[in-house]
């Protein structure tokens, strides 16, 4: 799979705004969020403890982990709140009729995590 | 101008026309708690500075008024769904208000039971489906009950009874979230007093917040709050020509207000003030009207036999309610032009307005006696059947950051620097001064004084109030 290339990873409706969306590519989970801005993709795991970010919750631009608080912007992925210290990895986004593609090529933050 | 001498203290009121004459005058009648009134003289000793600045007196406060008041921590739309947070912190507590079922909230202390550690990290909203502490990983259900302790096997002296998360008081009214963490307070409807009745008037249940923000300011948390008590300063702080007629109601220990006016002011009110702004010449209706222009609208001039007060009022009502999908036809003039403020000790503030639609609270800046935080939310009205958005994530200021940065905030962002820009010249006078305390006025600044005797109360009292 080329980094390179945007990847479609869903359908445009599959994702109403205020939600959150996992999806898999090339072994990582990458989060989907959809904002007042637009639609973000992190790494879906947190860079504390490795909790599934998706079982948490998006308020604003903020994803909120759900094991020990941790919050991050999705936007860029920088860290808001402790226990973590490492931003999570970002990816570019395309929305177009043909749905939602990802950037495989990350920007930022911690390596991305491989599903387990 | 000469004093009246056959008054008792606490009698004397500004010349002019009272609020009272005004609601009487205009078109609209307010609901009947704007024309009540109710006042009693407190006494006119001098406050001293030291409750400002002293940090034993502050630290008497951290002791004996925060952990037993009665304050708001956030809205309930704030935790909509189960597992929805909010951390407040005030001085060095903090608490946890949780959405633990569909109909319960309940908070706890931010502090786990194993070795103390804060269990979320920091203040404002967030998610957690349970608790969890970062330092060993023991695990509390939403309801405070211990969901996991690891090496369960060496706490054998552990039990539900000892180690749940340790509960504080909370309680709702007006879409707020309050919270008391002296488990021995009295109901927070004997503190509301007559807001609960008051405000089924114009309920604050169906708001929303537009807009929060959070600036530090270089003041005690007091001398913060008495900034926004009184009208007095108007003149002077704001260039404005009313305030003079403000109305001040004293409603008991824990609530007070006032009414004040907006769209026009009575040239008698100043007439020892320096100057003669705004008395020669006196201001006209059409100037009046363009002194309102601040809210943005263009009503033009106002025609013969009509008021300034009543067109921009008008104006107010088309406007909001094209806006916000409300009808305030019948809505008073008072309730859409006025500022009405409720205070509720120890640093909480209502408004029911619409156009002056606010909440504050001051609170201390962490453990620091000579600073505090405002949060100030602009509460707009829901149209009927909409449902609470998501609140907005507050702005935060830094105290020497301006109002005016603040994206929507209007014609109120040069109003609140105005408002704020006293308090570090205040502070640095409060220790200057030979003088040992500070003034205040028998009437116009009664609700100051209200405070602080309520407060005398609660730090006199070791243990919980009668």
């Amino acid at each position: 799979m080329d980094a390179k290339d945007y990847h479609k990873v869903a359908q445009a409706d599959a994702l109403p705004q205020g939600k959150t969306l996992c999806v898999e590519l090339a072994g990582c989970e990458i989060l989907l969020c959809h904002t007042s801005e637009g639609v973000f993709a992190v790494d879906n795991l947190c860079t504390h403890a490795a909790a599934r970010l998706c079982d948490g919750k998006l308020k604003g631009h903020r994803i909120l982990c759900p094991l020990h608080g941790a919050a991050f912007d999705v936007r860029d992925g920088s860290v808001l709140t402790r226990p973590a210290s490492v931003a999570l990895a970002t990816y570019s986004v395309r929305v177009d009729a043909e749905g939602i593609a990802i950037l495989l090529e990350q920007s930022g933050g911690a390596a991305c995590h491989k599903s387990p | 101008m000469t004093q009246d001498n056959t008054l008792s203290p606490g009698q004397a009121r500004a010349p002019g026309p009272s609020v009272a004459d005004t609601l009487n005058t205009d078109r609209q009648p307010p609901p009947s708690p704007l024309l009540k009134s109710q006042y009693n003289f407190l006494g006119d000793e001098d406050i001293p500075f030291e409750r400002y600045t002293c940090s034993d007196f502050f630290q008497k406060e951290m002791q004996l008024l925060w952990p037993k008041a009665w304050q708001w921590a956030c809205r309930e739309e704030h935790v909509p769904d189960v597992g929805d947070t909010y951390v407040y912190d005030i001085g060095p507590y903090s608490i946890i208000i949780v959405r633990s079922s569909t109909e319960k909230i309940d908070a706890f202390l931010n502090s786990c039971t194993h070795r103390g550690t804060r269990i979320l990290a920091a203040e404002g909203s967030g998610y957690s489906p349970a608790f969890t502490c970062p330092f060993h990983g023991w695990s509390w259900e939403l309801d405070g009950s211990i969901r996991n302790i690891p090496g369960r096997w060496d706490f054998p002296h552990v039990s539900e009874a000892s180690h749940a998360l340790q509960k504080v008081n909370c309680e709702r009214w007006g879409g707020f979230i309050f919270i008391n963490m002296d488990l021995d307070a009295k109901p927070l409807a004997d503190y509301l007093d007559v807001l609960p009745e008051h405000f089924q008037h114009f309920p604050l249940e169906r708001r929303r917040i537009k807009l929060h923000v959070q600036k530090t300011l270089p003041a005690n948390w007091k001398a913060a709050q008495e900034a926004f008590m009184e009208a007095y300063h108007n003149f002077e702080t704001h260039d404005s020509p009313n305030g003079g007629n403000t109305q001040y109601d004293i409603f008991g220990k824990y609530v007070s207000r006032f009414i004040h006016n907006i769209g026009n002011y009575s040239p008698e009110s100043l007439a020892d003030y320096h100057g003669e702004k705004f008395r020669k010449p006196l201001m006209t209706e059409d100037e009046l009207l363009a002194f309102l222009g601040v809210y943005g609208l263009d009503p033009g001039t106002v025609p013969e036999g009509e008021t300034a007060r009543a067109l921009v009022a008008q104006e107010l009502r088309e406007y909001f309610g094209k806006l916000l999908g409300v009808d305030f036809a019948q809505v008073s003039e008072c309730l859409m032009l006025d500022s009405i403020e409720y205070h509720l000790f120890p640093n909480m503030f209502f408004f029911p307005g619409i156009n002056i639609p606010m909440a504050y609270r001051f609170r201390p800046n962490g453990e620091d006696v000579d600073s505090s935080i405002f949060d100030l939310l602009i509460l707009e009205p829901l149209a009927e059947g909409v449902e609470h958005p998501e609140p907005p994530d507050p702005v935060v200021l830094d105290v020497d950051q301006s109002y005016t940065e603040v994206e929507g905030i209007s014609w109120l962002g040069p109003v609140y620097d105005e408002d704020t820009g006293n308090l570090a010249m205040q502070t640095k006078g409060f220790k200057t001064s030979r003088k040992r305390g500070l003034t205040l006025g028998n009437y116009q600044e009664a609700r100051i004084r209200r405070v602080h005797l309520t407060l005398k109360e609660f730090l006199s009292h070791e243990n919980s109030l009668d």
